[in-house]
């Protein structure tokens, strides 16, 4: 039901502004469910993943643009580029814990992001890169295409979720020490939520410069981590539906606010600290308990 | 036939002797208690011989198997399982889950194949069954942290034995049970023992396991103090006078 | 070879005023972190707060409405700038802390927390201030002081003497008074600290203003220094970060050590390695420092309880 009604989205939504808006939800779907995978099925606190969304387009434009790449060649690249950079700062999660972590995985962000802005030469720094065109003519393809992307990514991270692989990274996020005493190799299976959640981010990445027409690395900094966060908890972390729900109650919320001004970029913080504050679980949970008092 | 055989281990943190010059062997099939007084080191044992610490210096064989430089995942595949002093369960998933949860090692389904629909019910009757062996069948259903501490702990155990174990080791299992609960978990014991499984308890209560083990080690600020059978601890005037003269059951 | 030494001491002490005004905001979250075992990701923001209270006192305030001069205004505009933040923090610790303290969150929570309270104030004040840069004018910018061949400005003193002054006062506060006594227990052992009569909350909900008031007064000593936006603060945060984790979570002296450390690390960078280059270095440092030595310059391996 849903499917239609997201297959249905762009002829309800006919304008140029909006069905832009669709693609970016798309693509903060895309992200949202990555970094779910590492923060609310592996229970790694990952501040960084808005660098592996840099990387993903920076790699990706770049070798279209400076090499000639075919558009679907490179995002590959790009796709395995990202995937193996996270699996780098997973290297840092097998050692670290907790606020150990969240500050490692943010100076990794940081970090990407100057080298981004200082490696001139390849990224064009500030600049920018300009005149990207997307892969397909019209913003409506486009969607579809991010959006059948997504939907296929969904599900196959769901039935990755509810297979043993998934109870071994909840395990993980459980109780790394006791899940040891299970046989559980805790630093492998980091590695490949980080890789597999990296990967995913890099994928959304790839579609972004096309979208946006120019690239410049202000895209992909802190508050972009930040934000990604603010989805998947507001929506309901360690569930698959939440960081969707959060995806596009963030990406659409802001936009309805317009009236509002400047202001309405308020919204993602005040989201996230109330969430926290009072309902932890996301919309998620309050879903499910909305469900449970008006049960017989 | 020795099982475990531990020699010389030592362990320091921070200048401070936690285990010294520990050697100790476990036969094959019986059940092994590790006794001392609180803060004789039992634990930081426990935890050499499971892999959460490697020792300073000294050798550690199972099964003739070296255990040094083998993190405590890896030992798990060779037999050897545990529980913790400090329950350690899953308490966000369920019974069922947790107990699923230790089938871990025995699951063999490649990496591709999970990204694809299935229903895994593969070791869901063992499971189901290991539930059983503790009592808590009506239960499989709910949330881990609703249970008991009691419960916890048999939960715990069921978890553990669901790794299929050679050796089974438990880190003060009966702490913060009550006098039935206490009874039900020594019949366990004596039920997995039987099943081939060698047991090792470590325990500070002598009481405890004064019925059910057949070799008992002594341990005390980190040092062995005396080994032997029930009898022969109980008797022991060291023994008796690192538990502060305590009265002792006979 | 004298020119080197001048260059190097030069450098030195560009650095330790620099360090000077890191210190101020690691020493706010090094506190924190004491005494709740929390990070506040929202410190840095507090100092941008500050900044632009300052700013709009000095400007606005001071000048305009109650015609104090220049150096007169700036100097008032620190206290504003105090004052906003202890608002500030008393804010965040009645309405985040408390209530996640009392309903018995995990260490998660409250990080997430912070998070939502930093995008919310980065935002916040874009939305308010927009994002053009003000240029905050400190009279004592201007002012060179020579000392031989050694040049700095009379805002780097004056940032060095407050900063020292704050250091001192909040020794001289731990050490001799009441509640300042009361902090370190609450720091060491909370719960021992409640049993033995003292009032966990308020000491918690203290110490989270006054290190508000450290991050705002920084703020108003960075403004004139940097580009003041609202994002001004963030980019201060790995700093901030790196020298808690290098001088060790909790500890002041090493947080002290660890600040001027950077500083002055940071001048040698800008001086050798040009500007773009030092957010890089530093955050080399902090990885490499969290690999190495995660629990700071200071550590002890202690067991683990398991």
């Amino acid at each position: 039901m849903s499917l239609l009604l997201v297959a249905a989205a762009p002829w309800l939504l006919t304008t140029g502004y909006w069905r832009g808006i669709l693609v970016l939800c798309a693509m903060n779907v895309l992200l949202a469910l990555s970094l779910n995978l590492v923060m609310g099925y592996t229970g790694q606190l990952n501040l960084g993943q808005s660098a592996f969304f840099g990387i993903g387009a920076y790699v990706s434009t770049i070798l279209i643009k400076s090499h000639g790449w075919n558009f679907w060649l490179a995002a590959l690249a790009a796709i395995l580029a990202s995937g193996f950079v996270g699996l780098a700062l997973a290297a840092f999660a097998t050692r670290l814990k907790g606020h150990y972590l969240a500050i490692a995985s943010l100076g990794f962000a940081v970090i990407t992001y100057q080298v981004l802005i200082n490696w001139e030469s390849v990224t064009q720094g500030v600049r920018g890169i300009y005149g990207i065109l997307p892969p397909v003519p019209n913003t409506v393809a486009l969607f579809y295409l991010v959006a059948g992307i997504a939907a296929a990514v969904y599900l196959l991270l769901d039935n990755l979720v509810r297979s043993p692989v998934g109870d071994t990274l909840r395990a993980i996020r459980e109780d790394e020490i006791s899940a040891a005493s299970l046989g559980v190799n805790a630093a492998i299976w980091k590695a490949f939520a980080f890789g597999l959640g990296a990967a995913i981010a890099g994928l959304a990445g790839v579609f972004y410069p096309g979208f946006v027409g120019t690239l410049v690395p202000d895209a992909f900094g802190i508050i972009e981590s930040f934000t990604m966060m603010a989805m998947v908890i507001v929506g309901g972390m360690g569930t698959m539906i939440g960081p969707v729900i959060g995806a596009v109650v963030l990406t659409f919320l802001p936009e309805l606010l317009r009236g509002f001004g400047e202001l309405r970029l308020m919204i993602y913080g005040l989201a996230l600290t109330l969430v926290v504050l009072f309902m932890p679980g996301g919309i998620v949970q309050a879903w499910m308990s909305v469900r449970h008092k008006t049960r017989p | 036939m020795t099982f475990l055989r531990a020699e010389k281990l030592n362990k320091s943190f921070g200048g401070v002797a936690a285990v010294q010059n520990v050697s100790l062997q476990v036969p094959q099939g019986a059940i092994f208690a590790l006794i001392g007084p609180n803060g004789a080191g039992k634990s930081t044992l426990l935890n050499l011989l499971s892999g959460i610490y490697q020792p300073d210096s000294g050798s550690l064989l199972f099964n003739q198997a070296n255990l040094i430089g083998l993190r405590a995942h890896e030992r798990v595949r060779l037999g050897i399982a545990r529980t913790f002093q400090k329950i350690r369960l899953f308490k966000q998933l369920t019974l069922l889950e947790n107990v699923l949860a230790g089938f871990h090692i025995h699951q063999d389904v490649p990496l591709w194949k999970c990204f694809l629909p299935s229903s895994s019910t593969r070791f869901r009757a063992e499971a189901l069954e290991l539930l059983s062996f503790v009592g808590l069948t009506s239960r499989a259903n709910d949330r881990a942290g609703a249970l008991s501490y009691g419960q916890q702990r048999m939960l715990e155990i069921a978890r553990a034995l669901a790794t299929r174990p050679k050796l089974f080791m438990l880190d003060e299992p009966a702490a913060g049970l009550n006098a039935a609960e206490v009874d039900f978990l020594l019949k366990r014991l004596e039920n997995i023992n039987k099943r081939s499984i060698t047991v090792l308890v470590v325990e500070h209560n002598m009481d405890l396991v004064m019925n059910v083990a057949q070799r008992v080690f002594v341990m005390d600020h980190g040092v062995p103090i005396f080994e032997g059978t029930p009898r022969e601890v109980q008797a022991n005037p060291r023994v008796i006078e690192a538990y502060l003269g305590g009265a002792i059951a006979a | 070879m004298t020119d080197l030494l001048t260059l190097v001491v030069q450098q030195s002490v560009n650095g330790v005023y620099l360090g000077c005004l890191y210190v101020m905001v690691a020493l706010g979250l090094t506190l924190i972190y004491g005494v709740l075992n929390q990070i506040n990701f929202a410190h840095a923001d507090f100092v941008t707060v500050g900044a632009f209270a300052a700013f709009f006192t000095a400007t606005r305030f001071a000048t305009k409405a109650l015609g104090i001069p220049d150096t007169g205004a700036y100097l008032l505009s620190l206290f504003s700038a105090l004052g906003a933040g202890a608002l500030l923090g008393w804010l965040v610790s009645a309405a985040v802390f408390a209530p996640l303290r009392r309903s018995g969150a995990d260490e998660l929570r409250p990080l997430i927390a912070t998070i939502g309270v930093s995008v919310l104030l980065e935002n916040g004040q874009l939305a308010l201030f927009g994002p053009i840069p003000y240029q905050f004018d400190s009279p004592l910018a201007r002012e060179t002081i020579r000392l031989g061949p050694i040049f700095f400005s009379g805002q780097s003193a004056l940032v060095v003497a407050v900063s020292a002054a704050a250091i001192a006062a909040l020794y001289a506060f731990m050490r001799f008074t009441f509640l300042g006594k009361a902090l370190r227990a609450v720091a060491q052992d909370r719960e021992t600290a409640g049993l033995m009569g003292i009032n966990e909350n308020l000491v918690i909900a203290l110490t989270i203003v006054i290190a508000s008031a450290l991050a705002g007064v920084a703020g108003a000593l960075l403004g004139p220094v940097v580009v003041l936006t609202p994002f001004t603060g963030a980019s201060l945060i790995v700093k901030a970060f790196a020298i808690v984790i290098i001088g060790g979570f909790g500890n002041m002296e090493g947080t002290i050590i660890a600040g001027l450390l950077v500083g002055i690390i940071e001048a040698f960078t800008v001086q050798y390695l040009g500007s773009g280059l030092i957010d890089l270095v530093v955050f080399a440092m902090l990885l490499a420092m969290l690999v190495v030595r995660p629990t700071g310059l200071i550590a002890e391996r202690k067991e683990e309880n398991v």
